[in-house]
């Protein structure tokens, strides 16, 4: 790597630069913005890049805290995608929507492209890097120590030099991470003294409870909780964790629970402490220590916990018992959408409910230390500080809490007080637009760095190409500055951040008692990192255990019959508002309300017929910190006393053009921290009609299956008996199973089949072909839309816009269907998921009626699809009973991929020009990869060579994929599964794809 | 025929009141042509917008891939056939009554034709590969699919563009002889070149005679086979509301129900315009109306067979079909489909309707609109088939109705054109009906 990003990439400096990479894994080519003119051969061919030849690079992901490791698909010198590395505990080879995302953070056209410095007119000048140095280093020196620093940095060694830059500088430094899970670690301290955010093993539980932690979405570490709840909840041999769900929202983990049960917001902690009770005080044998809770406990009883939270008592009491029995269990709570003015007490509630039930050290694991930020109170406490004066000079690295804390907590107005202020920002964030310096700096794909997300892990990042733009590592920066600034930070003398690190790790080499440190290095840089098991603390209750309690949660704001509690809560596409500028993120929907680029506001049913409120009309909600306006969404998914606005949007710092920015729900929040926490489900607020309406860009059509058998699902005992779902729906809906076909029409299919049969056995599809099948295991999937963002990542599918989703024109090749049952009458609203992309039909309907064989069948059974060839009739589309194909109305070819994002366009995959249709290939390119790669090893095709993108990033590994001819494939088996199903098995189209029923485990006798 | 021809009318008279209408047009029609100009430039710069930007401007909403513009498509098909059913089934049936409508509708099918054979091209993403569609020997050695069902449009299309063209050209013949007679000047030229250089021999009429009866005969099967074929485009898709055994009949009466309305709607104001009241009266309208009962009680018939069928067969996705049809978010389309062609037809079985003209211009448009919709009603199938999380609505937006009126433009300016060109009515089988004139005693 050169130090130096270079901003003018001449021929020269292309070729000497080229010259000198070599051996070292960071491999570039000319993949800055300002373009090459000239074409230039590879004169000295870089050793370890082929052209056509992926290039994989470990890296670790930065996009939330939770630090799973990545593999980074390169090509031609520029990251093109984004998997799990398969070595990395985290995640264990997956990854999350959101983490593939951020490759779109790395080519954003509205990263900042050079140090900027704020003009007396308030406008930014773009400065060069000497100057930004020599700027805030005379800045520096002149605070003598009134130096206020908030990092978003994760732990790792920058974060470490940091720290003892600040520490140096006589400054104050506040980790802040907006959702830090404070409560929980809070109730730690209080229950087991421990400050400590634990692990939890999902995989190990049998019984599951959620007190509205959203574990499937941002709590904690959201894909290892879905690797291990698909692993225990999905239906393997007739058995299956159970899953209960407690809270005011129905969010995607709720959706995922054999139950949901509604539970006033705040109240959730009464459920958990109800169940501790009756656990205690039916057994016999457990935590000696814990007895000393069974009188403290005994006035919370599960009929006090039903008048307090509204869930019957005979369903607190059922789980208490069966929480229990199940043995290890797993209780979770402290979500953020569920962060309300008791979470701790909440949380603490659960921990003792862990502690009994004896999960603690078993599906609880402390030791591990998760990382997290200093929280809120901390946050606040240094701008209280700023706001009286005390800082001269403010550094904000990687954060943004000018658009992550609320307007009533005036952290801009305190911000301001602070003379200069220094950004290192990705983007032009809201708190950089208030920085008088903008430091741009790299990319976590661009630099060298590490991250140790918990004990025992310590991940690796390297750069995996040529930065982007004119930027500069954190490190490099921190340095520079030392160097220049001398003083106290002259010990700071590294000749570079790569060379720290370096000089960092081969510290950790010794420490790890490997003498060479060089060779420990490369097998780390090789691998991801240093992966060893977490420590396991001990546990004991300690005294801050007896002061258990759990108050009435008091409210902000006023109560009354018009007003409700407002839940603002981070959904899995957003999180904390990073995900706003990503387009991917913006159009794959919301896994639950399947609404695209918009806010809303989520109001009860009941309550918007009382209010006469229309799906879409926008309503103005008013807390006593702020009021905003968005469009109203009808979800039965809600107690009927809350409205739920999701957080994410409403910076003014979105994806440029596209779609409205939206709210901001933080606006409506309280300011003030609660226990160092800031309270997302407190505040009243109160709804008025604007008589406006906006239309809404979900992609869901109809949320019913109306009897049609999509999404099909049978209960724990069907499945035992190894019931098909046919047979289970005919027993569940108390009708025999009705045998449509007569024997005529059985005669007629078989004859239809034997010519059929004929007919593949003749010209190219005489040879012996594979015969490529997908199985997708619906008690695995949880809806996540991972899939989707591979899908998008790997295709080169476009985003079309709000406007265009709003025509129903969205590419999604595979898309999330998400199906509501029940909810009328009492009966209780259950979500249904299925992924839906193109079932390569054996008798597709699509293939014959296409005037010009663009769509036609090739012989290993695919539905091919000739883009150059295609005229743009639509007929395939009209004819296809699962509307898997998706037309190009207009060049989004053009549009989608603005410079630079179209460097992360898959050099594998065509672009789709205007006028043709695009659908699910079964990622063929891969198909034809692993042939390719087969062939010149000169061996067979073996199982698990092809897996699709969909399939690689699976957190629930729900998705199979193989030769269903090999009779030994894992896809062979899967489709033989007794739960298997094809979705619209009468039509005769026989698709390549196999449903397996989600089973659920409903409370039987 | 009394009605056809009045007692005191001869050859000469003929001749002189058709011909009358070839004249310098008149202020009125000079207004109609520029209305017509006008809205095909409307159609015309429309299209261009899509070739530039896309067929995205239109208001397509996933999963209804096909919207106004097929619907115009099947409508004009439609259209054309009612002309070759009047002049060449009926001209094998020796149905006397067709004489003096039928070069008018025949005019009106190649022009309707021409104008189907646009949508096409105008339909889809790619227009200017259209050609793909064409069986060309080419060097890929590619060659159409022939089992799609566009691609039998194509060749339905063509062809009954080839010989509805070339019947009326032929039928012609005479008739522009007839007229150059009476021209002088270059027009006189002009009319020559259309004739053919007919001079009316005995030898030239034998084989005149023989050919328009073949020609006739070759016609008459496409009558039946274009509609059926373009039915297919739907009836071989597994649609549910498409997928269906009765669509070909259903369709070819449909065809020939909103023709014959096209022919009332273009009739009625045309022979007053051109003075031809004697030559096409009540007699024609009363026949041409019988027509329209008969095919509009068919299209009845249909209508009721798709609802029964659909919930006889207990087949859910059918049942959803027509459930929404009827009341769905559309039912005002299902509905205006039903009365406009079940219902109003049926008003047809009084005489006094049937000869009231202004009463059959009122019910031929409430035709024309029933016919459009429909097949605006049969797209909207593609709302709601199999996936219900892939359901949509239907937008047509400007893109949609500036296509549409162009057609309707183009059809028109072509239909003007041809009436004061050429005789639009025939002059030599009308003059076979007027008895030989033979030497009398003067009275």
């Amino acid at each position: 790597m050169a130090d130096e990003p270079s901003s003018t990439l001449d021929r020269r400096k292309f070729l000497a630069v080229l010259g000198v990479t070599g051996g070292s894994a960071a491999v570039l080519s000319g993949c800055s913005t300002d373009r090459v003119e000239k074409l230039i051969p590879y004169l000295v061919q870089s050793e370890d890049q082929v052209p056509g030849i992926a290039t994989i690079y470990a890296s670790t992901c930065t996009e939330c805290a939770s630090g799973c490791g990545l593999h980074v698909r390169t090509r031609e010198g520029r990251a093109v995608k984004l998997e799990g590395n398969p070595e990395h505990p985290v995640n264990q080879g997956t990854l999350c929507a959101r983490g593939q995302a951020g490759i779109q953070g790395l080519y954003h056209p509205s990263r900042v492209r050079s140090p900027r410095q704020r003009q007396t007119d308030g406008s930014f000048k773009d400065i060069s890097w000497d100057e930004a140095i020599a700027l805030l280093a005379a800045k520096l020196t002149a605070a003598q120590g009134k130096v206020a620093v908030i990092s978003g940095a994760g732990r790792g060694t920058y974060r470490d030099l940091l720290g003892a830059w600040t520490a140096a500088l006589g400054g104050k430094l506040v980790d802040y991470e907006p959702f830090d899970h404070e409560s929980v670690r809070a109730a730690n301290r209080q229950i087991f003294g421990l400050d400590q955010l634990p692990a939890h093993d999902f995989a190990k539980a049998r019984y599951i409870v959620s007190f509205g932690a959203d574990f499937l979405e941002t709590w904690l570490s959201p894909t290892e909780n879905q690797r291990g709840f698909a692993a225990s909840h999905g239906y393997i041999d007739g058995a299956m964790a159970r899953h209960v769900a407690f809270g005011p929202r129905l969010n995607l983990t709720a959706m995922n629970a054999d139950q949901w049960h509604v539970a006033r917001p705040g109240t959730e902690g009464a459920i958990a402490l109800a169940m501790a009770n009756v656990i205690l005080a039916e057994r016999t044998t457990g935590p000696a220590d814990s007895n000393g809770l069974k009188n403290l406990l005994a006035s919370w009883t599960p009929e006090q916990a039903t008048q307090i939270s509204g869930v019957p008592t005979e369903i607190i009491r059922r789980a208490a018992r069966d929480f229990a029995s199940a043995g290890p269990s797993l209780a979770v709570a402290g979500g953020i959408g569920s962060q309300h003015r008791k979470a701790t007490e909440l949380c603490a509630a659960v921990n003792v409910l862990n502690y009994v039930a004896g999960n603690v050290g078993r599906t609880v694991l402390f030791g591990a230390e998760l990382q997290s930020g200093d929280g809120y109170g901390a946050l606040v406490e240094m701008t209280t500080a700023m706001a009286a004066g005390q800082y001269q000079v403010a550094i904000v690295h990687e954060a943004n809490p000018a658009y992550a804390t609320p307007k009533s907590g005036h952290f801009a107005d305190k911000f301001q007080k602070v003379p200069f202020k220094v950004a290192l920002s990705l983007f032009p964030t809201d708190t950089a637009a208030l920085c008088d310096l903008v430091l741009p700096i790299h990319h976590a794909l661009e630099r060298w760095d590490d991250l140790r997300p918990r004990k025992g892990i310590t991940s690796l990042m390297q750069p995996v190409m040529e930065p982007v733009f004119g930027t500069l590592a954190a490190g490099d920066i921190l340095l520079k500055l030392s160097k220049k600034a001398g003083g106290p930070l002259a010990s700071f003398n590294a000749a570079s951040w790569e060379a720290h690190l370096k000089q960092s790790w081969a510290g950790f080499a010794k420490a790890q008692g490997n003498g060479d440190a060089d060779g420990f290095w490369r097998a780390a840089l090789a691998r991801g990192g240093v992966f060893g098991p977490a420590p396991v603390t001990p546990v004991k209750l300690a005294a801050g255990a007896l002061q258990l309690a759990y108050p009435a949660a008091a409210l902000d704001g006023a109560e009354g019959a018009d007003s409700f509690t407002l839940s603002a809560y981070p959904t899995s596409m957003l999180y904390d508002g990073r995900g706003a500028n990503r387009p991917w993120l913006r159009e794959m929907s919301d896994p639950v309300t399947k609404i695209t680029w918009q806010s809303w506001v989520e109001i009860h049913p009941d309550a918007a017929n009382r209010m006469d409120v229309q799906d879409g009309e926008i309503l103005t909600v008013t807390s006593p910190h702020g009021s905003i306006e968005a469009p109203a969404y009808l979800y039965g998914g809600l107690h009927p006393d809350v409205v739920a606005i999701p957080l994410g949007l409403g910076s003014n710092r979105t994806f440029d053009g596209r779609g409205t920015n939206g709210i901001n729900a933080l606006d409506l929040l309280n300011g003030e921290p609660t226990g160092g926490y800031l309270a997302y489900t407190s505040t009243r607020v109160t709804l008025a009609k604007t008589g406006k309406f906006q239309a809404i860009a979900k992609t869901e059509g109809t949320p019913r299956q109306l009897g049609r058998g999509l999404s099909d699902s049978m209960t724990l005992t069907q499945a035992k008996k190894g019931m098909t779902p046919s047979l289970a729906a005919a027993e569940t809906e108390h009708h025999p199973e009705v045998e449509v076909n007569t024997e005529a029409e059985h005669a007629a299919l078989r004859g239809f089949r034997s010519a059929q049969d004929e007919k593949i056995k003749l010209g190219a599809y005489a040879e012996d072909h594979p015969k490529w099948g997908m199985s997708i295991d619906l008690s695995r999937c949880t809806g996540c839309s991972a899939c989707v963002a591979a899908c998008y990542a790997e295709n080169n599918i476009p985003v079309v816009g709000e406007a265009e989703v709003l025509r129903g024109r969205e590419m999604t090749w595979i898309r999330i269907e998400r199906y509501w049952e029940g909810g009328d009458d009492g009966e209780p609203l259950e979500a249904r998921f299925l992924p839906m992309m193109c079932q390569h039909c054996g008798n597709a309907p699509c293939e014959p009626v296409c005037p010009v064989y663009a769509a036609y069948h090739t012989a290993d059974g695919l539905n091919g699809q000739v883009y150059n060839r295609c005229v743009g009739t639509r007929y395939c589309s009209n004819n296809c009973p699962y509307k898997v194909r998706y037309f190009n109305w207009f060049a989004y070819n053009k549009t989608a991929f603005p410079e630079p994002l179209n460097l992360q366009l898959n050099p594998d995959v065509t672009v789709r020009a205007r006028g043709v249709m695009e659908k699910c290939t079964f990622c063929v390119q891969r198909i034809r990869g692993a042939q390719n790669t087969a062939r010149l090893e000169d061996r067979p095709l073996a199982d698990g060579d092809v897996i699709t993108a969909c399939a690689q990033a699976c957190p629930s590994s729900a998705i199979i994929f193989g030769n269903v001819k090999d009779s030994t494939s894992r896809i062979a088996a899967s489709s033989r599964d007794r739960r298997g199903y094809h979705v619209f098995e009468d039509i005769n189209v026989r698709p390549s794809v196999t449903y397996l029923a989600r089973v659920i485990d409903r409370a039987e006798a | 025929m009394a009605s056809t021809v009045h007692h005191n009318q001869t050859h000469a008279d003929v001749t002189r009141d058709v011909v009358a209408t070839l004249g310098t047009p008149g202020r009125g029609y000079t207004l109609l042509l520029l209305g017509s100009v006008a809205c095909f430039l409307v159609g015309l710069v429309t299209f261009l917008f899509l070739v530039k930007d896309g067929l995205g401007l239109a208001g397509y909403k996933p999963p209804v891939m096909w919207s106004v513009f097929i619907t115009t498509f099947v409508f004009w098909v439609g259209i054309g056939h009612a002309g070759t059913l009047i002049s060449a089934i009926l001209f094998l049936f020796r149905s006397p009554w067709r004489t003096a409508v039928y070069r008018a509708t025949e005019a009106m099918t190649v022009f309707a034709v021409m104008t189907a054979a646009l949508f096409p091209i105008i339909h889809i993403g790619r227009q200017w590969f259209f050609y793909w569609l064409l069986p060309y020997p080419n060097q890929r050695w590619l060659w159409p699919n022939f089992k799609s069902p566009l691609i039998w449009d194509v060749f339905a299309i063509s062809t009954y563009f080839t010989v509805s063209a070339t019947f009326l050209v032929v039928g012609l013949v005479p008739d522009v002889a007839a007229a150059r007679d009476k021209m002088t000047g270059w027009r006189q030229k002009v009319y020559q070149i259309f004739s053919f250089n007919w001079k009316g021999t005995q030898h030239q009429w034998q084989h005149y005679s023989r050919g328009y009866l073949y020609l006739a005969a070759l016609a008459t099967p496409l009558v039946l086979s274009v509609h059926s074929v373009v039915s297919w485009d739907f009836a071989m898709a597994i649609i549910p509301g498409w997928h269906g055994t009765i669509f070909a009949p259903y369709f070819v009466a449909g065809a020939i129900y909103s023709g014959v309305g096209m022919v009332f709607t273009l009739l009625i104001p045309l022979r007053k315009a051109l003075k031809i009241e004697h030559m096409i009266g009540e007699y024609h309208f009363d026949n041409l109306a019988k027509l329209t009962l008969l095919t509009g009680s068919i299209l009845f018939y249909a209508y009721a067979m798709e609802y029964f069928v659909s919930w006889y067969s207990g087949n859910t996705f059918e049942q959803t079909t027509f459930w929404r049809r009827a009341f769905g978010p559309m039912w005002w389309a299902g509905w205006t489909m039903i009365i406009c062609n079940a219902f109003v037809s049926q008003l047809l079985w009084f005489r006094k309707i049937r000869t009231n003209l202004t009463a059959l211009f009122v019910i031929s448009i409430f035709i024309n609109i029933g016919m459009w919709f429909e097949r605006y009603v049969i797209i909207s199938s593609l709302q709601n088939d199999y996936e219900p999380w892939a359901w949509g609505q239907m937008g047509p937006n400007w893109a949609d109705w500036g296509i549409l009126l162009g057609s309707f433009g183009w059809f028109a300016m072509y239909f003007l054109l041809f009436a004061r060109t050429f005789p639009v009515v025939a002059i030599q089988e009308i003059k076979e009906m007027i008895p030989m004139p033979r030497k009398r005693g003067a009275h």
